[in-house]
């Protein structure tokens, strides 16, 4: 017997799709309007500008050196933390003795704030701070840098900083992917003679192919939408040497420029979305297929 | 070497190894620690030692000065109310479109789904918070997380939702229950464990958080502690020593939270994992 459908009824999704749509929809939408608007803090009227907003982006050296620096900080964090995360999976899927207290201590830096982990390692990125005196000690002297204030490198240490922070959060998916995978799978490899290469690419690859994808979607949106790490690190310093797009997005803020700001989030709305729907529509039809 | 000598050889290098790398996890963290023990000239060697002397009262001088118990409580608010909210309307928005499953709910489901990918909006949603009369306040910071925090909670809840037989929701049906009934006397007690996993990552990044603070608090006595904590450093860049107190009583919540609660991180973690 088939209940009729109308007994689930809508008005249960009510009071999640109000709070959604108010505190999250309508501002991307009415964004994208007052992005191609003159709004700003010292003026009464909003006069729709056209492009200019956009133009103005991508002619000002600064705003573009925030976007080469998100684009940046989303490929080194992308393949730091997925690279990092899975080879800490891996290893720890074998039987280790120590693996449970590895896997915690590996995991813990990501459940802290940002904020936290920033603020530690700013004493220590300094010239003459832990690592450069580390680097020194083990006869390492010609890699010490000036981490934070080299506007070169500003970009890839802030990066390094939050793929030590995070890789272990990718592991954590990465563990519980390889966990799923059926133990026999690989009994029957090894007795029809595959080796641990071959295992790898036909068994453990394909079945973590779930993991992989939440683990590229979560780290490649993440980093787009990077704010913290910069913010505390190094504020968008040296100059504005390590600015990204959410720093940006908070600049124009407290100038009063809200009609700029707003284009700088469309465009990483647009950005993100360009990316990140056939990335995910891709790697769903590959997971049927395999 | 036969086969199993082998394997125990490679057991033994790859722990050897992870040890070794679990020092560079472990020796910022230390490095905090100590620190938070020791007076502000021996701090400032940021070098891996034990205080030559414990001050404890550094972490008494950081309560009273950084107005931390008052941004305790803001965050346990804030964090509370915003979870509690979401959990509500995110299981019961799950139980109806995993039910129905029309064009309609799959479209709503994608709507929300869309929620995990879109970057926020902050300059507008300012804008909408003052219509309604309540920026810079607590409530306007808890809406927004509740709201945030949709997109994840409808994804982990649906997954859930979907392997509960739609048999049980029948027979009470039959019975004369209306959907409410059905959603809190059938569903809500099988999903309890579900809930407390949306609790624990929701509270975990709200508590964290400092961008919403940071544009939506104006006034300083509703602070949180990452903001408090933040505004502290800026003010004591001198004293390293209560700056890395004022962190460890940060990261103390979540700490105990993730000791306490790790069962219900994991399960949530392979949720995303195998269900992708």
């Amino acid at each position: 017997m088939k209940i009729s459908r109308k007994l689930y009824s809508y008005y249960l999704i009510l009071p999640a799709l109000l709070i959604y749509c108010v505190f999250f929809v309508v501002p991307a939408l009415t964004g994208l309007y007052y992005s191609f608007t003159d709004w700003r803090l010292d003026r009464v009227g909003i006069k729709f500008i056209g492009w200019a907003n956009f133009e103005r982006i991508f002619t000002d050296k600064t705003l573009l050196l925030a976007i080469k620096n998100t684009l940046i900080f989303a490929v080194a964090t992308v393949i730091g933390k997925n690279l990092i995360g899975l080879a800490l999976a891996i290893a720890l899927n074998m039987r280790l003795k120590t693996r449970n207290i590895l896997r915690a201590v590996f995991y813990s830096p990501s459940i802290l704030s940002v904020l936290v982990i920033s603020i530690v390692f700013t004493p220590m990125l300094r010239s003459e701070g832990t690592i450069n005196r580390i680097f020194e000690s083990v006869g390492l002297g010609f890699l010490s840098q000036s981490w934070l204030t080299d506007p070169q490198i500003v970009i890839w240490t802030v990066a390094a900083v939050s793929v030590w922070q995070h890789a272990g959060f990718q592991m954590a998916i990465y563990l519980a992917g390889l966990q799923s995978i059926p133990k026999d799978y690989y009994e029957a490899a090894t007795i029809d003679g595959a080796g641990a290469w071959r295992s790898f690419r036909s068994i453990t690859l394909p079945l973590l192919l779930p993991a992989l994808n939440i683990n590229l979607m979560l780290t490649l949106i993440g980093g787009l939408k990077v704010f913290s790490e910069v913010f505390v690190l190094t504020g968008g310093g040296p100059g504005n040497a390590s600015q990204v797009v959410g720093t940006i997005i908070l600049r124009s803020f407290g100038e009063g420029s809200w009609g700029l700001g707003t284009a700088v989030n469309t465009l990483l709305f647009a950005a993100v979305t360009i990316i990140a729907i056939p990335l995910l529509i891709f790697m769903r039809r590959k997971e049927v297929s395999e | 070497m036969n086969y199993t000598r082998k394997m125990a050889w490679r057991n033994v290098l790859v722990e050897g190894f992870l040890i070794l790398a679990s020092l560079i996890v472990i020796l910022p963290m230390l490095v905090m620690i100590f620190g938070s023990f020791m007076n502000n000239i021996e701090v400032m060697k940021f070098t891996l030692r034990l205080p030559s002397e414990w001050h404890f009262s550094n972490y008494v001088t950081v309560f009273q000065e950084g107005g931390l118990a008052r941004a305790f409580w803001n965050g346990l608010l804030i964090t509370g109310v915003s979870c509690a909210a979401n959990i509500v309307t995110s299981s019961a928005a799950a139980f109806i479109l995993t039910r129905r499953d029309t064009k309609l709910s799959n479209f709503l489901y994608m709507f929300f789904f869309m929620g995990l990918i879109a970057p926020m909006s902050v300059i507008t949603t300012i804008r909408v918070v003052q219509a309604f009369g309540f920026y810079g306040s607590i409530t306007s910071v808890i809406f927004i997380y509740a709201s945030l925090n949709t997109a994840f909670s409808v994804f982990l809840y649906s997954g859930f939702i979907r392997s509960i037989p739609k048999a049980l929701d029948e027979v009470a049906f039959l019975e004369g229950a209306g959907t409410l009934s059905v959603f809190f006397k059938i569903i809500t007690p099988l999903i309890l464990p579900v809930n407390a996993t949306v609790a624990i990552m929701v509270f975990m990044s709200v508590w964290n958080d400092i961008t919403i603070p940071l544009y939506f608090l104006t006034d300083s006595s509703d602070w949180t502690m990452p903001l408090s904590v933040y505004n502290f450093y800026g003010k004591f860049s001198r004293d390293w020593n209560l700056i890395f107190a004022d962190l460890v009583l940060t990261s103390l919540p979540v700490l105990i939270l993730y000791l306490f609660c790790q069962k219900y991180i994991v399960s949530g973690l392979t949720a995303g994992a195998v269900k992708g």
